[in-house]
């Protein structure tokens, strides 16, 4: 004889505002088999909880229906609460009258309160066919893949690592260090970045639970949270790095001269290079696609000059398999491209430049050797315009996000430019001044102070040349004019945007993103490291654009979560996963070919006991299993049943409506 | 014969005479037969969309729908404002039909259908005749002559209604005018606003906003200017003398209607360019064509400081 409760929740004024709560519980309590129906102001506080479990003892219930928000919200802790009372917790149903009707019936309170009144009629009726279940304990892989060499990636390494668990990092470039890398000294404090980064980077190489696999890119992941398997392509360097030894003779040989990828462009390196002089691994590689010998066949100086015959054109692309439990996402931001600005004359004027590249060349090992200059003339500017919001917020042209570092790294861009050069001026058009954190503010007013930088509050309209300057007009929005400012170089400060490669390697994850291309969390307030996908996390601009205290806090954020995944040698997972009853299945394999799991195989059984004949059955791997359901929707001979959701379950459902 | 529905608008009957008989005088070149719509109206201009969005769909939808009579498939504008005015409201009545069913009521010459394509007589020139079939017409290359294109604000704005070239830095005319052998300046200044009917209304507006432009295209070297809308040629023209008071300095650069040039190249004698008509002479200017490059300005710009420096490495 089933004895249901059932637990109403307001959610505050979420539901209550919109559905008639008290109207709700009375129509419960007409429902057969439903013993005692209550509401809450909040359900799944500690009193809500203690309402549910003193429910449960007293009144002898046989399993809980909670009408509160989505159970991927708080299903497990009503589940929890459900089992402190001493009743499996998997006799829970969960009628989502927030999301399903309060929230998307906000004008007829009264439709909202009879559907609401219908979810939790079929919710008490899927939970009278409820079967006590038990979680499956699975075996963990302890170790970890990192995606990503920057500070991001590399900070979530170390932290794991340090907890001597082994860790994977694949890096797409030849060496990590990442964006930071290119940095010159990093804001509120003026830190040399490359001192910063750099030990950091050397810690990676020679960590003995960390393994580098640079110059390489991710494949394929297979498997699920605990046992994943990865592959890892890693692409050829046609440079043997066990006996090259970084001597950088072939580097200096080369013939072939390419725009430099680390200078953004403003110099240029070999066919065969190490990014930068503090690179790890500092060895360097052949850029196959401007190589002469591996294009034509023709060079091969850097084989002839090399003293320990590291170079080998005939190596191939290699592809390397990993076994591991966790993947932590960290593969950074690239810049907006401003070519849309064409009344700022982009692509026209070569003195407008972008902040990376002007970060370049005050870069103390920049291509300047750290002093700005005029890309037309090479002349040291003295009036330097710096324009904020090139792409950020803005709906016409580039994205409407904030990217969140240009009002900071600007005006450190102001002081590094003071510092340069000592009697230049800068000016900074900007929308507002964002400067939330920690001496962020006092950082701003040291810009404008300090170096006396003039901050315009307005928006450029047009850039045009005179002689050889480019005059910058603009509106002071305080002043309410327009102004004209003639400027030896324009600096842009260009919009975050996601890796390009980010929707590819989501989508071979099986991770969502959004629509600009960023992988998207779990929860965007209490779950932010997570993904929707058990045992992928997210660090850094992966998952929206972020300075570096930021980054390095969410990295330290995914070890922590990769920690405590790794905590026990096995890990529960739910038991709501299909079975087979073989001896209604047929052998048709349809279950097979829709399984997005690749979770059922086939196998041979005796057609008897002790036969000798054999017929062919679906078997499902309980670890592989997600519990999606597919291979139960297509089983003709109703064979696959997926626990939690059987057909009894659904169809007393839709008989109670 | 190709066959181009025409809409001179009311200044190819008055202020831009010369537009529109050198315009006449190069298609029959091209082998393009215009075709004027019978009984058309005036566009509304700035007068009406000013007043009421109504009558600024209305007064365009009658033309268009006029258009949509005749057989061809193309209507071709001189004027920047006529053009801006027709291809806007074919633009909302397309993205609006509710908007030509109301107005329907004021309009009796029929339904909008959206059949006939918009064009500036730039656009056509440069998309439906071909920078190739001009180049092969030419008899007297304008070899030597200077010139800034200056587009105006209409021309090639809002991107999303006249999807023609750049809305910032168009190259169209340029293309075109180097294509009869003159040469293009690199002219920063070919978007700007001239001041427009505030010729009327405000006239310091427009000496302040045109003389600017005469300014930036002395500065960039150019013998004269070459512009695509009659108000614009006009301001730059008439009001030449008031600017040069104004600012005191000396211009002297006569504003060219493009089809003025292409008659030119095309072997028309000047007297066909209407001289007459223009404040400024263009004389002086046409003098310059068969000059030959002074070798002064052959200078070779200073090398990259940047690559200079990598290089060394």
């Amino acid at each position: 004889m089933a004895r249901v409760g059932v637990f109403v929740c307001f959610c505050g004024a979420n539901i209550a505002d919109f559905v008639d709560v008290p109207a709700v519980v009375e129509e419960s309590k007409k429902i057969k088999d439903v013993k005692f129906a209550v509401h809450y102001k909040y359900m799944c506080s500690d009193p809500g909880q203690q309402i549910i479990k003193d429910a449960i003892v007293q009144n002898r219930l046989t399993s809980v229906v909670v009408a509160a928000c989505s159970p991927r919200m708080h299903e497990k802790t009503f589940r929890r609460a459900v089992a402190e009372a001493g009743l499996n917790p998997y006799l829970l149903e969960i009628a989502n009258i927030r999301e399903h009707s309060s929230w998307v019936h906000q004008k007829d309170k009264k439709s909202a309160t009879e559907k609401a009144a219908d979810l939790i009629r079929m919710a008490v009726a899927k939970s009278i066919a409820n079967e006590q279940l038990h979680a499956i304990s699975v075996p963990v892989t302890k170790r970890a893949l990192v995606i990503g060499g920057g500070i991001a990636g590399i900070q979530a390494a170390l932290d794991i690592a340090d907890a001597k668990i082994p860790v994977v990092l694949v890096e797409k470039s030849p060496s990590i260090g990442g964006r930071m890398a290119q940095l010159d000294e990093t804001f509120p404090t003026l830190d040399c970045s490359q001192c910063i980064l750099t030990p950091k980077m050397v810690d990676v190489a020679s960590h003995p639970y960390i393994e580098l696999i640079p110059y390489s890119e991710v494949m394929e992941l297979d498997g699920f949270v605990g046992n994943y398997k990865v592959k890892i392509k890693k692409k050829a360097s046609y440079v043997n790095f066990s006996t090259c030894t970084g001597c950088g003779a072939c580097q200096q040989k080369c013939p072939v001269k390419v725009p430099n990828e680390y200078n953004m462009g403003i110099d240029k390196r070999k066919a065969i290079y190490t990014p930068f002089p503090q690179a790890v691994p500092n060895k360097p590689v052949i850029d196959a696609n401007h190589c002469n010998m591996l294009l034509k066949g023709k060079c091969g100086i850097c084989a002839k000059v090399c003293e320990k015959g590291a170079i080998d054109y005939t190596m191939k692309d290699e592809i390397i398999e990993r076994e591991i439990g966790a993947v932590v996402v960290a593969t950074g931001y690239d810049l907006w491209d401003p070519k849309p600005y064409e009344e700022y004359g982009v692509g026209r004027f070569k003195d407008i430049i972008t902040s990376l590249e002007f970060e370049r060349m005050v870069s103390a090992n920049g291509p300047t050797g750290g002093v700005p200059v005029r890309p037309s003339d090479g002349k040291v500017p003295k009036t330097v315009v710096f324009i904020k919001c090139i792409g950020s917020r803005d709906e016409a042209k580039g994205i409407e996000y904030c990217s969140k570092i240009c009002c900071m790294y600007t005006a450190k861009h102001a002081i590094l430019l003071h510092h340069k050069v000592h009697d230049s001026h800068a000016y900074i058009f900007y929308m507002d001044i964002r400067a939330a954190g920690k001496g962020y503010e006092e950082f701003v007013k040291r810009a404008q102070v300090e170096t006396g930088a003039t901050y315009l509050r307005g928006r450029v309209s047009k850039i045009y040349r005179k002689d050889d300057k480019l005059i910058v007009r603009g509106e002071d929005g305080q002043l309410g004019q327009v102004v004209e400012v003639e400027a030896d170089l324009v600096v842009l400060a260009t919009a975050i945007i996601p890796n390009k490669d980010n929707p590819d390697l989501a989508r071979l994850l099986g991770v969502s993103y959004d629509k600009y291309g960023y992988m998207s969390e779990a929860h965007p307030k209490l779950r932010p490291v997570e993904t929707a996908k058990a045992g992928i996390f997210l660090a850094g601009c992966t998952q929206a654009p972020k300075d570096i205290p930021d980054t390095v806090s969410q990295a330290s954020a995914c070890a922590a979560k990769v920690c405590g995944l790794f905590s026990g040698d096995t890990m529960q997972k739910d038991p709501m996963i299909s079975t087979v009853n073989t001896d209604n299945c047929s052998g048709c394999q349809n279950c097979i070919k829709v399984c997005p799991y690749q979770a059922i195989t086939a196998e041979e059984i005796p057609v008897a006991r002790g036969s000798k004949e054999m017929r062919i059955v679906a078997k499902i791997n309980e670890g592989v299993c997600q519990g999606c359901g597919s291979c139960a929707a297509v089983c003709r001979s109703m064979a696959i049943s997926l626990a939690g959701f059987t057909d009894s379950q659904i169809i007393n459902e839709i008989v109670s409506i | 014969m190709k066959k181009l529905t025409y809409f001179p608008g009311c200044s190819a009957h008055g202020t831009s005479e010369e537009f529109d008989h050198t315009l006449r005088k190069v298609m029959k070149t091209l082998e393009v037969e215009l075709e004027e719509i019978p009984d058309w109206n005036c566009c509304g201009a700035t007068s009406a969309h000013a007043m009421t969005d109504n009558l600024a769909m209305a007064l365009p939808m009658r033309n268009l729908i006029l258009a949509e009579k005749m057989d061809n498939k193309t209507m071709g504008i001189p004027c920047a404002s006529c053009y801006s005015r027709m291809k806007t409201a074919k633009y909302e009545l397309e993205a609006h039909p509710e908007l030509a069913q109301k107005l329907s009521s004021i309009v009796e010459e029929g339904t909008f259908k959206g059949t006939v394509e918009v064009k500036s007589m730039l656009q056509f020139c440069y998309e439906e005749v071909g920078l190739e079939k001009i180049k092969s017409l030419v008899k007297y290359p304008l070899t030597g002559l200077k010139v800034a294109c200056y587009y105006g604000c209409l021309l090639t704005r809002p991107k999303a209604v006249t999807q023609f070239d750049s809305p910032e830095y168009p190259m169209s005319m340029d293309r075109l005018v180097e294509a009869l052998g003159a040469t293009a300046v690199d002219f920063d200044y070919k978007t700007e606003c001239c001041g427009a009917s505030f010729a009327i209304s405000t006239p310091e507006v427009v000496l302040n906003l045109s003389g600017k432009i005469l300014e930036m295209a002395k500065e960039a070297g150019a013998h004269a200017m070459v512009v695509a809308c009659p108000l614009c040629q006009s301001n730059l023209d008439m009001r030449q003398p008031d600017i040069e008071k104004l600012q005191g300095v000396k211009y002297n650069i006569p504003v060219f209607y493009f089809t003025q040039l292409m008659a030119l190249a095309f072997g028309y004698p000047v007297s066909d360019l209407l001289p007459g008509k223009h404040i400024v002479p263009i004389e002086p200017a046409l003098a310059r064509i068969g000059e030959t490059e002074e070798p002064a300005e052959k200078v070779t710009k200073p090398k990259k400081a940047v690559e200079a420096e990598s290089e060394d490495n």
